[in-house]
């Protein structure tokens, strides 16, 4: 196509038009702006500014694990883009300008990866990944970034070259170019604006994405998104904005900078600062391995918002190791990355229930108590529980349970009780957790069961009563439940005893209550799988965790209960003897453990879908 | 628009310039999808392990009406997302390839390509946090006057997520075709006494048809398997086929999972399949 047989536009009639554009974009920039301005907020709190601040972006620079993350993404990005830059080049030649037999089905080929839907793709990798016993971690997700990357860059190249004017090459060879050289003096030069459009493209959705990644990575392999996503457990921190906004604003450079190239304005300046651009973000994601090559790691894999950042610096110095922390939201997500074998993680911390099960499918190794120094700093009362009588796989880290926390000033009356959450003056206004046993442990409390229960009848009964609950329900949330309860979304929620003690510290009119009937409670355990490359480390990390200091300082982070003696000197009143965190004896009466219910499981699987259906 | 078919780009051969990159979509693409394929037809052992016994009962267990819910909300999430995208970015699309100056075009197009620099979870936050109660739309609402609405955790949520997720999917292929349409034909319809609306509906739309059947697959296709946004503005209240899938994979019923997946997969590609033929009819044509 040539732009000559395009007349001149008609006259323009901009006013409508631009009315419509500015409203798109007003929607397209809106949020974008709300997180940029609240970037610079003094307070935590997003509804509500309190002056101007840079604290977030000082507080984001210093978060060893953000950092991390940040550098983990732009390089995955980095050599995704490279890779697919340069697979993908090839191929939009061979497709753009050449005819041969079966184009078309090759053309189709192309398609697929922008067509399936992320999480089949993200779900077949992993299991792939398994089977052929690749290790996952930090290649895993660039394999899988350029499988489907390539895709993009094949359209994006293509679409330039034919723009190109074949006859520009022809002529290039009439003049007695050599095939080779017409094609890299010409052409090339030519496709450059492409191969610019095309990694920009690349570089955008490796950088962005979660679905797929969040399947595919292992220890190593935490992108920001990742690291984001655990983060936002507790609400986006300003500090995530602060690192949006840096993010933004080096991209938006860079966009504007390869819209010059391909307008041809691009002249020695736009390339030098390109560049600079580039090699600066470039250098930095490299800075981490760079520093830390050669020393011994240690991976831990652990809930978000459960280990300090000091604290792996001070056992990163102690010992002169590095140590990745990877993060969970659930068990079973823990287990499924467990289970497909290609994992390298030094240190899991599975609830309970989980190191039955972690130990059925034989992924735990043993841990020798005999090098842990601090041993004795454990509560005796939580040693030899009934899913490792011995000890030999697992040492407590934490414990809490999941109850009720509620606002006091909202609420129209005190809420005691799991039956206090069937109350119709609460529609609209109560956060369950969205998890298919925490809703049935509500129901079956309620009604006097355990909730282990495997009788159907009783399973029935308290579908019914979840049923009944949901018209009630604003919103079922596993991760942000106390940030609803601060922000007064909800009234009520169903939620982990350590984050609503958070929360009800910055606001005493939330309450956190161990319903009467009793609920769930669980213990944390630290774990060393049996695949684990550097056991030997992970028995150093445990025993420095047991220290007293330590484990205060990990109960003030995650706001639950420590099972060490040896720490509550060290943890302030607010927490010692805060009831939230460490509940009386007798509220711990009623309140169990959870087990693995096996095929049981499944029946409570249908009813939760039916329920959410 | 037809080539010549001489061997060009440096005297290379089709078949080793392709051989990388299809190389690398068959072990790390085709690979995963074929081992899913296999995968779906096992079942769901002790502990989330797999028992090798294979059969079709994953598939049959897909089909209960159970989940035929789940399925029709998916579809209906990714139709509304789809025509709301339509209808906003079509005039959006057409304002910037018609009537904008061209020195405005290029930067409008990045412009709306720009949020997605930030991760989605952070705007789908920020989303939240202008819905909820005491947030900026209920602030404008009062300011003008409106009571307060409920916003967060409904479906007008989700709808506003999910077209904001995928908006700028649907305006940049819209744009390559409304800014490749021939003038030349439109002036002609008006002279032949056409409406405007008339020479829309019988000139601009057809002669658009390849924008709009790639926006509306780019759109469509996501929204199918989205469960991020639907579960973080709609409160998870219902379940997404795409939740249903990651559920699986959770709750240690990988098997039936696989088998989700795969029909999910199959029934995108038989969309494709249509649009393709829908697109291919239109260029035949051209």
């Amino acid at each position: 196509m040539s732009a000559t047989s395009r007349p001149a536009p008609q006259a323009p009639r901009p006013f409508g038009a631009w009315l419509g554009i500015a409203a798109v974009y007003a929607y397209l920039y809106v949020p974008i702006l709300v997180l940029v301005v609240f970037s610079f907020n003094a307070s935590r709190q997003m509804a509500v500014w309190s002056g101007f601040s840079l604290d977030w972006y000082a507080k984001a620079w210093q978060d060893e694990a953000v950092i991390q993350s940040l550098r983990t993404s732009l390089f995955v990005a980095f050599i995704s883009t490279a890779l697919s830059v340069l697979v993908g080049t090839p191929a939009a030649i061979a497709l753009g300008r050449h005819r041969f037999r079966g184009r078309g089905f090759v053309d189709g080929i192309f398609y697929l990866p922008v067509v399936i839907p992320e999480i089949v793709l993200g779900f077949a990798s992993v299991v792939f990944f398994g089977l052929a016993g690749w290790k996952l971690g930090f290649w895993s997700v660039v394999v899988t970034h350029v499988a489907f990357s390539i895709s993009y860059v094949v359209f994006t190249v293509r679409a330039r070259l034919a723009m190109l004017d074949p006859r520009l090459e022809e002529a290039a060879a009439d003049l007695g170019a050599p095939p080779l050289e017409a094609f890299a003096r010409v052409t090339l030069p030519l496709l450059v604006p492409g191969l610019v459009s095309a990694a920009l493209l690349v570089f955008t959705i490796s950088l962005d994405d979660y679905v797929v990644t969040s399947f595919v990575a292992g220890s190593g392999g935490t992108t920001l998104p990742l690291q984001i996503y655990s983060m936002v457990r507790t609400g986006v921190t300003p500090e995530i904005n602060a690192i949006s906004t840096i993010l933004l604003l080096a991209t938006f450079v860079l966009v504007l900078l390869s819209q010059r190239y391909e307008s041809g304005a691009a002249g020695r300046g736009t390339s030098a600062v390109a560049a600079a651009v580039v090699i600066a973000l470039g250098v930095f994601s490299i800075g981490g391995p760079v520093r830390d090559a050669g020393k011994r790691e240690l991976s831990v894999y652990i809930w978000s918002q459960y280990l300090p950042e000091e604290l792996v610096a001070e056992f990163e110095a102690r010992y002169d190791v590095r140590v990745n922390v990877e993060l969970y939201d659930s068990n079973e997500a823990m287990l499924a990355k467990l289970q497909t074998g290609v994992t390298s993680y030094d240190i899991v911390v599975p609830s309970d229930y989980m190191i039955e099960v972690l130990r059925a499918n034989d992924l735990l190794g043993e841990i020798d108590t005999r090098r842990l120094t601090n041993l004795d700093n454990l509560n005796p009362r939580f040693l030899g529980l009934p899913f490792d009588p011995e000890n030999r796989y697992s040492i407590p880290y934490g414990w809490g349970t999941s109850g009720i926390g509620y606002r006091k000033d909202l609420c129209p009356k005190p809420i005691r009780s799991w039956a206090d959450l069937w109350d119709p003056a609460l529609r609209d206004r109560l956060g369950m957790l969205n998890d298919a046993r925490e809703n049935f442990a509500a129901a079956l409390k309620r009604e006097g069961k355990s909730l282990n229960s495997t009788d159907e009848a009783d399973i029935a009964r308290a579908a019914e009563l979840v049923e009944e609950l949901k018209p009630l329900v604003r919103t079922f949330e596993s991760d942000t439940f106390a940030e609803n309860l601060l922000a007064g979304e909800v009234w009520v929620t169903q939620g982990y005893s350590g984050q609503i003690a958070r929360v009800a510290l910055e606001n005493p009119d939330i309450e956190y209550v161990i319903p009467k009937e009793g609920c769930t409670m669980f213990v944390d355990s630290m774990c060393i799988p049996k695949s684990a490359p550097n056991a030997d480390l992970a028995h150093l990390f445990i025993d420095f965790v047991l220290e007293g200091r330590s484990a205060a300082r990990i109960t003030e982070v995650m706001g639950f209960a420590t099972p060490n003696r040896a720490s509550l000197e060290f943890l302030p009143p607010e927490y010692r003897d805060n009831p939230a965190i460490f509940p009386p004896d007798r509220a711990l009466d009623d309140c169990e453990f959870m087990t693995d219910l096996g095929s049981a499981m499944e029946i409570y699987d249908r009813f939760w879908t039916r329920i959410k259906s | 628009m037809r080539r010549g078919d001489q061997p060009r780009s440096g005297g290379a051969r089709p078949a080793t310039l392709l051989t990388p990159s299809l190389l690398w979509i068959a072990v790390f693409f085709a690979g995963p999808l074929l081992v899913m394929a296999v995968f779906s037809l096992a079942r769901r052992g002790a502990y989330g392990t797999i028992d090798w016994t294979l059969g079709l009962q994953n598939y049959a267990q897909a089909l209960d009406p159970l989940y035929l819910t789940v399925y029709g909300r998916s579809l209906w999430i990714a139709l509304v997302t789809t025509i709301l995208c339509f209808a906003a970015g079509y005039p959006a699309a057409y304002a910037i390839a018609m009537k904008v100056p061209a020195r405005w075009k290029s930067t409008l197009l990045v412009l709306a390509v720009v949020p997605f620099w930030t991760s989605f979870l952070v705007r789908t936050y920020a989303w939240r946090f202008m819905l909820q109660d005491d947030g900026l739309v209920n602030a404008v609402f009062a300011w003008c006057g409106l009571p307060a609405q409920k916003l967060l955790y409904t479906d007008t949520a989700v709808m506003i997520g999910q077209v904001y997720a995928e908006l700028p999917f649907m305006i940049l292929p819209l744009y390559a075709a409304i800014e490749r349409l021939d003038r030349r034909l439109l002036e002609a319809a008006s002279d032949l006494g056409a409406s405007r609306i008339s020479r829309f509906v019988h000139v601009t739309l057809p002669l658009t048809k390849s924008g709009i059947v790639a926006g509306v697959v780019l759109v469509f296709v996501p929204s199918l398997g989205a469960f991020i946004t639907p579960d973080m503005l709609g409160g998870a209240k219902s379940m997404m086929i795409g939740s249903l899938i990651q559920e699986q994979f959770v709750q240690r019923n990988q098997p039936f999972g696989a088998a989700l997946g795969n029909l999910l997969a199959v029934a995108v590609l038989i969309l494709l399949a249509v649009a393709w033929r829908a697109g291919a009819r239109d260029e035949a044509r051209a």
